[in-house]
């Protein structure tokens, strides 16, 4: 009863959650002392970034992991890592796009080689070959087998993303929100719609990720009516 | 483990050296890569030998995606992979032997290429000889991963563009600490800081094939 | 040949033992992974991949810079920048005290200004100067936002003061 009320309201809530953002992120809140307007941009693109290397890499990475048990090894660990992934190349890429857009006005340049942005760069190639491992591979076992082992090695990647601001010297800025010692960094109302905008695509993340497991589903369940049917075909071939 | 990793690095390199493509195609290749890189920059810049380290593991990386595949073909056109996992030995002793062989041949080839930098490039023997080390673990580092990432692709089975796609991004560390190291050692720098990062690569890669590896060959 | 040698022949072979290989290996492996990060992580092993140096870092190793280019990082200190045709010159200042004159070519980012980090791009001037020629400024923002006009009030009307 729970489940099905909260499957319901998944997608209205999200899409609630962002129009609020966009009304909160381009009316309510005020320009920054020094980025001006620019600042508006932290209310997409730390969201974006939270969910692409945290939410849905971590839901695959973890789904990975659960696979490679023996205990928990089912088909259904496999899709969530498979579709998981998928929407965080979505979100990687959005990632990339936000923040050039932030960092020519801003640093000067739409791309700087710097530790942040190289690592997350290259964990978009591991996704994207993570996808292509998977396409490589027809029979479902090993392909599951081999994306999961690749999944883990490559969630390796992802502590090194976050920790880099603070290990190197990145122009890239540091931990949003707070620092180290737990004080705020970002302001009043800012601050609240920098929450509601982490609330509302970690929303929009399992709206997506929903919908995409059910189509995996579908698919699956379309393949195997046609091999029947192709089946029973050759049968009726057989008997006339 | 070590014994069977010595039996299996034994039959790859007895497999290689019977069939003599690496000395009359993968190393032919990789000089001719080495010599198109120094006319790519022309004789003003490749003279000044600053872009020589790079230029080196770039053609190391090309190459190796070479012999990686090659690793993984010999294994399952022959069915000896087959034989391999009826005999029921152990997959971290297979991988280990797997790396030890790709990592001689690497560096069998990462010598001629070294030699070839320094007769078209022009970096300095000096500099050169004393990026060995660093070189030397590199390209272990390099055949480690390389034995992971090409089980992971399928064993010479998957489609060509495959390796290269999962393993590029995995070598891009090992190709920044290389260059960095190379670089330093011709300019008389210190190596060792990035010595210690392609073996703490080396040793990452080794630890996670022998965690993995049997994962991906169980049948 | 009679049916009892046939049978003979086709016993089958008992498979070679398999060692169990379980929990400590695994455990070994962990062990190797965590000392291999640990050791990256210590004594700055890393500090090679840094995008910049800062003025501190830059005037430790002064010598050994020599005229070779990096990424110089330090605050625009206040009322010194002078724009000029091709670019802009100002000073910088770094943790402890130190300043450095960057004469810099390039069109600076819109958000270059006073008491504003960035990061130039360029080499010293010569082996033993502390004057730095630039050729690419970058601003580097802080984490910090704070509204441009805290002290606003809404006036009945909807307008803002």
């Amino acid at each position: 009863m729970i489940k099905q009320l909260a499957q319901r309201l998944l997608g209205p809530l999200t899409l609630v959650l962002l129009v609020l953002t966009f009304w909160l992120g381009l009316w309510v809140t005020p320009p920054d002392k020094i980025q001006g307007n620019l600042a508006r941009l932290l209310y997409v693109h730390p969201a974006v970034a939270w969910v692409a290397l945290y939410v849905s890499f971590g839901t695959a990475a973890v789904a990975s992991a659960l696979y490679l048990w023996k205990r928990t090894r089912s088909q259904v660990m496999d899709r969530i890592a498979h579709c998981a992934m998928e929407v965080s190349i979505v979100f990687i890429i959005v990632t990339l796009i936000t923040g050039s857009i932030w960092g020519r006005p801003t640093w000067g340049v739409w791309w700087a080689w710097d530790a942040r942005l190289t690592s997350t760069a290259i964990l978009g190639l591991f996704e994207l070959a993570y996808l292509a491992l998977r396409r490589a591979n027809d029979d479902p076992d090993l392909r599951a087998r081999r994306s999961a082992v690749f999944a883990i090695i490559a969630a390796v990647n992802v502590p090194i993303i976050h920790f880099s601001v603070d290990w190197w010297n990145t122009l890239h800025q540091g931990a949003t929100a707070f620092t180290e010692n737990g004080n705020l960094l970002v302001h009043g109302i800012m601050l609240w719609t920098l929450f509601i905008s982490l609330f509302a695509f970690t929303l929009l993340f399992f709206w997506l990720l929903r919908a995409r497991y059910r189509l995996e589903v579908l698919r699956d369940e379309k393949y195997h009516a046609s091999l029947d049917e192709a089946l029973a075909q050759r049968r009726r071939e057989g008997v006339h | 483990m070590i014994r069977i990793a010595l039996l299996v690095a034994g039959k790859d390199l007895r497999i290689e050296r019977r069939s003599r493509v690496l000395l009359w195609q993968v190393l032919p290749f990789g000089v001719t890569g080495l010599l198109l890189s120094g006319l790519a920059l022309g004789p003003t810049q490749a003279g000044h030998s600053s872009a020589a380290p790079g230029l080196f593991y770039l053609v190391m990386l090309l190459v190796a995606l070479l012999m990686i595949n090659r690793s993984q073909v010999i294994e399952g056109s022959t069915g000896t992979k087959t034989s391999i996992a009826t005999l029921g030995l152990d997959p971290a002793g297979v991988f280990l032997g797997k790396a030890l062989a790709l990592a001689v041949e690497l560096w069998l080839t990462g010598a001629v290429l070294l030699a070839g930098s320094v007769l078209f490039l022009h970096t300095a023997l000096s500099g050169t000889l004393s990026a060995l080390p660093s070189v030397a673990v590199t390209l272990g580092a390099l055949g480690a991963a390389g034995s992971l990432y090409g089980a992971l692709s399928g064993g010479g089975q998957g489609p060509a563009t495959l390796l290269p796609m999962l393993s590029l991004p995995a070598f891009a560390p090992l190709l920044i600490a290389g260059e960095r190291s190379f670089s330093a050692a011709l300019r008389h720098g210190s190596i060792w800081r990035w010595w210690v990062i392609s073996l703490v690569a080396l040793v990452a890669y080794l630890a996670l094939g022998i965690l993995l590896y049997g994962v991906l060959e169980e049948s | 040949m009679p049916d009892a040698d046939v049978s003979h022949h086709v016993t089958p072979v008992a498979a070679p033992p398999i060692k169990p290989r379980g929990r400590w290996r695994t455990l070994g492996v962990l062990v190797v992974l965590a000392l291999a990060v640990l050791a990256l992580l210590s004594q700055g092993l890393l500090r090679s991949l840094n995008y910049f140096e800062t003025i501190d870092q830059a005037m430790s190793s002064r010598a050994k810079l020599g005229t070779q280019t990096f990424r110089l990082e330090g605050v625009v200190v206040a009322h010194t920048i002078d724009r000029t045709s091709t670019g802009a010159s100002f000073w910088m200042s770094g943790g402890h005290h130190h300043e450095i004159f960057v004469n810099a070519h390039g069109t600076p980012p819109q958000l270059f200004q006073s008491n504003i980090p960035v990061v130039v791009e360029g080499h010293f001037t010569s082996e033993t100067s502390d004057r730095f020629y630039g050729t690419q400024i970058l601003v580097k923002h802080t984490a910090s936002y704070i509204s441009a006009h805290p002290h606003r009030v809404k006036a009945p009307n909807g307008t803002v003061r």
